[in-house]
C-alpha cells in the first residue's frame, strides 16, 4: 500500500512525475469531489495521468441522486444538519478549552501549580476534540443506518459502479478543494481504497487520506482561533494530520500557537505539506520515511521518521 | 515632505497671478492632503467660502481664507490618518448663499439625500472588494411582494441567493433594513458576491427590505416588528432553504434602521441570533427627555431610556460600527458596555469616518464575516 502525499498542485506540480514513479499500468481513478461543480472540469488533471484518468465523478452522482431519491436527499441534509449542530457544540467547547490553555499559560507560576494546570488544560482540550471525534463517529454510523441510505438501490448502484472502478483501477489521485464536501461525497458513496492500491493525494485530497481531519486558518477574517477537528479520515495513514499550505495558513512563527497544536495532538505525527512537498509511505505502514519535516514547537524540523 | 505645507509655500510667493493659482490647482489635488492636514480649496469670485461638513470636533463651516488678493480661497484642517470625510463647499455673494459639491474634487459619494465631495486622509483606501469582481460568481437578486397584514400593504422585497445557490444547502437568513439604500449605495449585491467568492463569508440569503414611513416604522413600531418576525420570516422559510435555528438569523440596518433592527429583536426575544449594527440611532436621555433630536427621536429615546433601564439579552451576538465624527458616537459607545452586561457577546468597531453610506459599506466585511464567518477553513486547493 503506497500512498504519497503532494504539496499543492496549483504552481509546483508534481503530481505527473509522481503517479509516473508508480510504474503502474492501465486507468487511475481521479477523486476530485472537492472541486464541487468544477469537478468535470479536470482536462488539466488527466493530462498529467498520461490520459488515463478516469473520474469517479462523486460530486456529480451526489447532486444526481439527491435529485431522484427524496428519502435518500432528507437523510442526506439531516446528517448534514446534525453534524452541523454538533460543530457548533464543539467550536464553543473548544474555543473556551482553548482559551483556558492559553490563559494557564500565560499566568505565573511561582510555587508549582503552573505545570498541574496546564496538564489538566491540555487534557481538557483533548477531551473536547475525543467527545467531538465520538460524536461525528455516532451520527455518520446512524446514518449509514437508515433506511433512506442503506436501502436506496440508486445509492447501491451507484456505490457498485464506484467499487468497480475502483477494483479496476491501478492508482487513485485524490485532489483537494473543500475537504467538507469532499468527505461527504466518501462516506456517501462508501469509498473504499483496497490496501493494495497505490494512492497519491494532495491539499484536502490528502487531509482525506490521513485521520483525524484538521481544519487549520490562522489569517481568515473572523472564525474560531482555535484548530478544530473535523472528521476522522480514511485512515490510510492513522495517527498522521495533513497541513496543506502551512506556510500560507498558519503562524509558524508563533511558538505559543504552535506548542498548543502539538501539545494536543502528542500521538499524532503533524506533517506541513507545501509547494513541492513529497511524502512516499510505504506499503503496509503509516510510518513516515526519513526526512518528513513534522511541527515541533518551535517551529517546522526536519525528523528522522520511523521508517 | 518639506514641513510647510503647499497652501503656505504659495502664499509666501504673493502676489500671485491667475496662470500661477491655475499651476497650482492643476498640481495639486483637492483637498490637498499633507500628513495629518487637509487644505481644501474654493476659486471664485465670491464674497465668503466654506466648508460645510458634518464632522463632529471641527467647527462647522470652516472659514476660508482668501489667497492673497486672488480669486482663490483655502482653508487647512487636521485630519488623521485613515480618516475620511464628507463635505460641500458654501459660498456667500453679497446676501445670497449656494451649497454644492466641490469643483475640484471629482470623488463623491452618494445618498438617498443626494452627493457630497469626499476627502480621504493618507491611509484611507477603499476596500478591494467594493469593486466588481469579474471572478466572483455573481448571486442572483429577485423582487417579489409580501402581503403584509401588519403594515397593511404589499411589502416589496429583494432576495439576494448566493452564487452556486443550491437548494439542497441551507443559508443563513440576513435581514436588511433600508434595504434598497443598502444595495443602490453601499453596493452591498456586489460587497456579497465578493466576500462569498473569496470564503470571507459564508453563503448565505439576504432580504432587502425597504421601509414605508421610515420615520415612523423604524422608531420602534410594533406592526414592522410583526411584520419581520411573523410575516416575512415565516414566508421565507417555506419557500427558501434557511437555516431554521435562530443562530443563524440576522437583522441588520443603519442609523433608524439600526432602532428598527434592535427593536424588532427586543420585540422577539430569542427569535434572532446576531444583530448588525451601524451608526444606529441610539440616543437616550439619563435624566428628564430633552434630546435635541427632534419628535422623530421621541419613540427612540422613549424605546432605548426603557431598554437601558432594564437591559435584556436579545440575541446571543452584536456586531456594532459607529464612526467617530458623527453626533451618534457617544451614544453608541455608551450603549457597548450596556449589550454586553447581558451577556451579549459585542464586537464593536469605530472607523473615522461620519455618517454615511460609504462607511457603511467600508464596514461590511469585518462585520459580515464575523456574523457569518466563510468557509476558509475547508478549502484547501
Amino acid at each position: 500500500m503506497t500512498t504519497i502525499l503532494l504539496g499543492p498542485q496549483r504552481f509546483t506540480v508534481t503530481v505527473a512525475p509522481t503517479v509516473r514513479s508508480l510504474d503502474v499500468a492501465g486507468p487511475i481513478a481521479m477523486i476530485n469531489a472537492g472541486w464541487e461543480e468544477r469537478e468535470p472540469d479536470d482536462a488539466e488533471l488527466a493530462g498529467h495521468l498520461d490520459g488515463r484518468g478516469v473520474n469517479l465523478r462523486l460530486y456529480q452522482r451526489a447532486v444526481e441522486l439527491l435529485s431522484v431519491d427524496h428519502a435518500l436527499r432528507a437523510a442526506v441534509l439531516e446528517h448534514r444538519a446534525r453534524h452541523e449542530e454538533l460543530r457548533a457544540f464543539y467550536r464553543i467547547r473548544l474555543q473556551s478549552a482553548h482559551d483556558a490553555l492559553l490563559a494557564v499559560r500565560h499566568r505565573t507560576s511561582r510555587h508549582g501549580g503552573g505545570a498541574s494546570a496546564d496538564l489538566a488544560a491540555v487534557l481538557a482540550l483533548r477531551d473536547v476534540d475525543d467527545w467531538y471525534t465520538y460524536e461525528v463517529a455516532r451520527i455518520t454510523r446512524e446514518t449509514a443506518a437508515y433506511e433512506a441510505i442503506s436501502g436506496s438501490a440508486e445509492l447501491a448502484r451507484h456505490r457498485a459502479e464506484v467499487a468497480e472502478t475502483l477494483a479496476g483501477a491501478s492508482a487513485v489521485v485524490m485532489a483537494g478543494g473543500h475537504v467538507g464536501i469532499l468527505m461527504e461525497a466518501l462516506h456517501l458513496f462508501a469509498v473504499d481504497l483496497p490496501a493494495d492500491l497505490p494512492v497519491v493525494a494532495w491539499s484536502a485530497g490528502a487531509m482525506a487520506v490521513c485521520d483525524p481531519i484538521v481544519l487549520f486558518h490562522d489569517f481568515a477574517p473572523h472564525g474560531i482561533a482555535a484548530d478544530e477537528v473535523h472528521d476522522r479520515g480514511l485512515g490510510r495513514l492513522s495517527g498522521v494530520i495533513a497541513f496543506p499550505h502551512a506556510k500560507r495558513r498558519i503562524r509558524l512563527d508563533d511558538p505559543e500557537r504552535m506548542a498548543a497544536l502539538i501539545d494536543r495532538f502528542p500521538n499524532h505525527s503533524l506533517v506541513p505539506l507545501d509547494d513541492g512537498t513529497i511524502v512516499r509511505v510505504a506499503t503496509g505502514t503509516s510510518a513516515l520515511p526519513a526526512g518528513t519535516r513534522v511541527f515541533a514547537p518551535s517551529g517546522i524540523v526536519t525528523t528522522e521518521g520511523a521508517s | 515632505m518639506t514641513g510647510r505645507l503647499a497652501i503656505n509655500r504659495l502664499r509666501e510667493r504673493l502676489p500671485v497671478d491667475g496662470p500661477a493659482i491655475d499651476r497650482f490647482v492643476a498640481r495639486h489635488a483637492s483637498p490637498i492632503i499633507e500628513g495629518e492636514r487637509a487644505t481644501f480649496l474654493y476659486r471664485g469670485d465670491v464674497d465668503d467660502a466654506f466648508v460645510r461638513h458634518r464632522v463632529v470636533g471641527l467647527p462647522d463651516p470652516l472659514t476660508m481664507r482668501r489667497i492673497g488678493e486672488s480669486d482663490l480661497w483655502a482653508v487647512t484642517t487636521v485630519l488623521p490618518e485613515g480618516s475620511r470625510v464628507e463635505y460641500q463647499i458654501e459660498i456667500r455673494k453679497g446676501d445670497a448663499y449656494e451649497r454644492f459639491n466641490d469643483p475640484l474634487n471629482p470623488w463623491l459619494a452618494h445618498s438617498p439625500m443626494g452627493s457630497s465631495s469626499v476627502c480621504a486622509a493618507s491611509g484611507y483606501r477603499v476596500p478591494d472588494w467594493v469593486a466588481p469582481d469579474p471572478e466572483a460568481r455573481p448571486g442572483t437578486l429577485i423582487q417579489q411582494v409580501i402581503p403584509s397584514k401588519a403594515l397593511r400593504r404589499d411589502q416589496p422585497i429583494h432576495i439576494y441567493l448566493p452564487a452556486r445557490f443550491n437548494r439542497a444547502q441551507r443559508y443563513p437568513l440576513l435581514v436588511v433594513h433600508d434595504g434598497t439604500d443598502y444595495l443602490k449605495f453601499a453596493g452591498m449585491k456586489t460587497v456579497l458576491d465578493n466576500l462569498i467568492y473569496r470564503l470571507d463569508v459564508d453563503p448565505l440569503i439576504a432580504v432587502f427590505v425597504p421601509p414605508g414611513d421610515r420615520i415612523k416604522e423604524y422608531a420602534n413600531y410594533a406592526p414592522h416588528a410583526r411584520f419581520i418576525a411573523r410575516e416575512l420570516v415565516p414566508a421565507l422559510l417555506e419557500g427558501l432553504p434557511v437555516r431554521e435555528e435562530p443562530e443563524w438569523r440576522c437583522l441588520m440596518g443603519s442609523s433608524f434602521g439600526g432602532i428598527a433592527s434592535l427593536s424588532t429583536a427586543v420585540r422577539y426575544q430569542g427569535f434572532f441570533g446576531s444583530l448588525l449594527l451601524q451608526s444606529a440611532s441610539l440616543v437616550f436621555t439619563d435624566i428628564g427627555f430633552d434630546h435635541g433630536g427632534g419628535p422623530a427621536f421621541d419613540p427612540v429615546v422613549k424605546f432605548v431610556n426603557k431598554y437601558r433601564a432594564k437591559p435584556a439579552r436579545v440575541v446571543d451576538r452584536i456586531y456594532m460600527t459607529c464612526g467617530t465624527y458623527e453626533p451618534l458616537i457617544t451614544a453608541n459607545r455608551s450603549m457597548v458596555p450596556v449589550f454586553r452586561h447581558t451577556g451579549t457577546r459585542v464586537h464593536y468597531i469605530e472607523a473615522r469616518d461620519g455618517h454615511n453610506w460609504d462607511n457603511w459599506r467600508d464596514r461590511l466585511g469585518d462585520g459580515l464575516s464575523w456574523l457569518f464567518p466563510g468557509p476558509q477553513r475547508f478549502v484547501y486547493e
